[in-house]
């Protein structure tokens, strides 16, 4: 896939996650109605592409910043039951 | 003067208010007389101020001095001249309706001996009644009991004593203390005593607790066993009082002003076991209530059982039901405070693995939708809407051709029947002038005329030799 942060869809990486997601939604339901023209449906499809890969940044960011809580407090853990 | 000839009356249990006769009515001295015998004291005469002569005479020596003001150290007056005068004031004073509480009631014969302790202040005066008046109150009359008595004072001249004679004792009923202590909780309620804005909030570990109990009793173990379970390190200022009956009130009403005074002790726990209800009467009294409300530290009411609700729990920073439950509102279960913790941090962390998860799964959802999974799938549909049109297209355009071809054999026909070219193959030629006119006459042409012979493989030149 082409790299999604230069070209047109550069504005997602300023996108929250709610904000990503719900154009994400909004991309598929046009793509599937078909209505689009065959370059409009490119250029969706891209942009989904790009709204998604966001997305899934968000919650891998939040999946670290867990982890990496999880390893203090299981530090602390230790810490306290020692 | 004569009545007052000191005479054995009748029956002593018949004294009747407001009986005009002076001197000892009734006999015998309360609080602890024992067997004291009744005895109307042989005084007599000197009912009057004026220096009246006393029998027995003055021994010889001058006229007493008229008025008290007279005496003096080397003229004074005998005991005998000045107890009827005080016997005789006292006997001026009306009969009056006296409240109070019942201390040391002894019988002795047809007599009872009591001592009236006021309910709230340490004063108490002795009465005494005739037996059958206590009987006719049934058994409810005992120690602590409250009692209203109506009663003349008297003085007994032997002994210098004062003591009340009552002919009408009723016991303070049960409805009434109740009616007493809506209307004190009425009073005290429109002083803002109970207001919400008063109540001060506990410390969460106070450095020392400050607790007021019965001498013996669970309250005190309740409470101290249970807090030091919950935090070990808890130290207490224990005051031990009586919790019941007339000394409760100034005794647990000092305990809490000391302890208040004291300023290690951040909060104060009254406590007390159950009882009846005149037991815990003295927390709803006022004067109690009023030295809790005054009290700075916060202030722990637990009195009685859960369903007990003296006004002191109304003035109390807290209310505990039992003195159980007094000890864990004072201090935290450290173990039960670091559980709470732990198990904090897991369901937060819970709750956002949950919520990371469910968002996953949604754009897991999405992503797998075939317009992002496959976009092929987009160019198919434009591909196969594309590849209908085509071949839309073509069949149409077949039929087209179809259609001409047929045309065009149709014309062909036409022209290859029209055409000499059968009629050539027949034999027969097409003669055509040099300017292309096809011969049918000779007429058109003239010898030595060029012209032209088509016949069916071929043309050929020719010369009109002669016509």
């Amino acid at each position: 896939m082409d790299d999604a942060t230069a070209g047109p869809n550069a504005d997602v990486q300023a996108l929250s996650y709610e904000q990503a997601r719900d154009e994400l939604v909004a991309v598929v339901g046009r793509l599937e109605s078909g209505a689009e023209s065959l370059e409009e449906s490119l250029a969706l499809w891209e942009r989904g592409e790009a709204l998604a890969a966001r997305c899934q940044q968000w919650l891998d960011g939040a999946r670290d910043r867990l982890a990496a809580a999880r390893g203090e407090t299981a530090r602390d853990e230790a810490g306290d039951d020692a | 003067m004569s009545e007052w000839a000191a005479d054995e009356r009748g029956g002593p249990g018949d004294v009747r208010a407001g009986d005009a006769r002076a001197g000892d009515a009734g006999a015998g001295v309360a609080a602890g007389a024992g067997g004291a015998a009744a005895g109307a004291g042989a005084a007599a005469g000197a009912g009057a101020l004026e220096g009246a002569p006393v029998p027995g005479g003055t021994g010889g020596r001058l006229p007493l001095p008229v008025k008290a003001a007279d005496t003096t150290p080397d003229r004074p007056w005998p005991v005998r001249h000045l107890a009827p005068k005080i016997a005789d004031y006292v006997q001026r004073m009306p009969p009056v309706w006296i409240e109070g509480q019942v201390l040391d009631l002894k019988r002795w014969n047809s007599m009872c001996f009591l001592t009236l302790r006021d309910t709230d202040v340490d004063m108490s005066i002795s009465v005494t009644t005739s037996a059958g008046n206590v009987a006719r109150l049934g058994k409810g009359v005992g120690d602590g009991a409250h009692l209203v008595v109506h009663a003349r004072p008297t003085y007994h001249l032997k002994r210098g004593s004062l003591s009340f004679a009552a002919d009408d004792v009723r016991l303070v009923g049960l409805g009434e203390l109740l009616e007493r202590i809506e209307h004190l909780r009425r009073v005290l309620g429109s002083e803002g005593l109970f207001d919400e804005s008063r109540k001060r909030p506990l410390p969460f570990l106070p450095a020392v607790v400050g607790l007021v109990c019965a001498q013996q009793g669970d309250a005190e173990h309740d409470v101290v066993s249970n807090a030091r379970a919950r935090w070990p390190a808890v130290r207490f200022e224990i005051r031990r009082v009586t919790v019941q009956g007339p000394r409760a009130v100034p005794e647990v009403s000092a305990a809490i002003a000391e302890l208040d005074a004291n300023p290690r002790v951040e909060v104060i726990v009254v406590a007390r076991g159950g009882g009846s209800f005149e037991d815990l009467l003295p927390f709803s009294n006022e004067t109690l209530v009023r030295a809790a409300a005054a009290c700075r530290t916060p202030l722990v009411s637990a009195i009685g059982h859960h369903l007990d609700a003296p006004l002191l729990d109304l003035v109390a920073d807290l209310r505990a039901s039992t003195p159980t439950d007094a000890a864990k509102r004072i201090v935290p279960d450290v173990a039960e405070e670091r559980a709470r913790i732990a198990q904090a941090r897991l369901r937060s962390r819970g709750a956002l693995v949950q919520r990371l998860q469910r968002e996953q799964t949604a754009l897991d959802h999405w992503r797998s939708r075939p317009v992002l999974a496959q976009p092929s799938t987009l160019v198919d549909a434009h591909e196969s809407r594309v590849h209908a049109l085509r071949d839309s297209a073509r069949r149409t355009l077949g039929h087209l051709l179809d259609r001409a071809s047929t045309e065009v054999r149709g014309l062909a026909g036409h022209v290859r029947a029209l055409s000499p070219a059968a009629t050539l193959d027949r034999g027969y030629a097409v003669v055509q002038r040099a300017d292309g006119l096809v011969v049918r006459d000779p007429a058109e042409v003239k010898a030595g005329d060029a012209l032209r012979v088509r016949v069916a493989r071929g043309e050929l030149a020719a010369q009109v030799v002669d016509r």
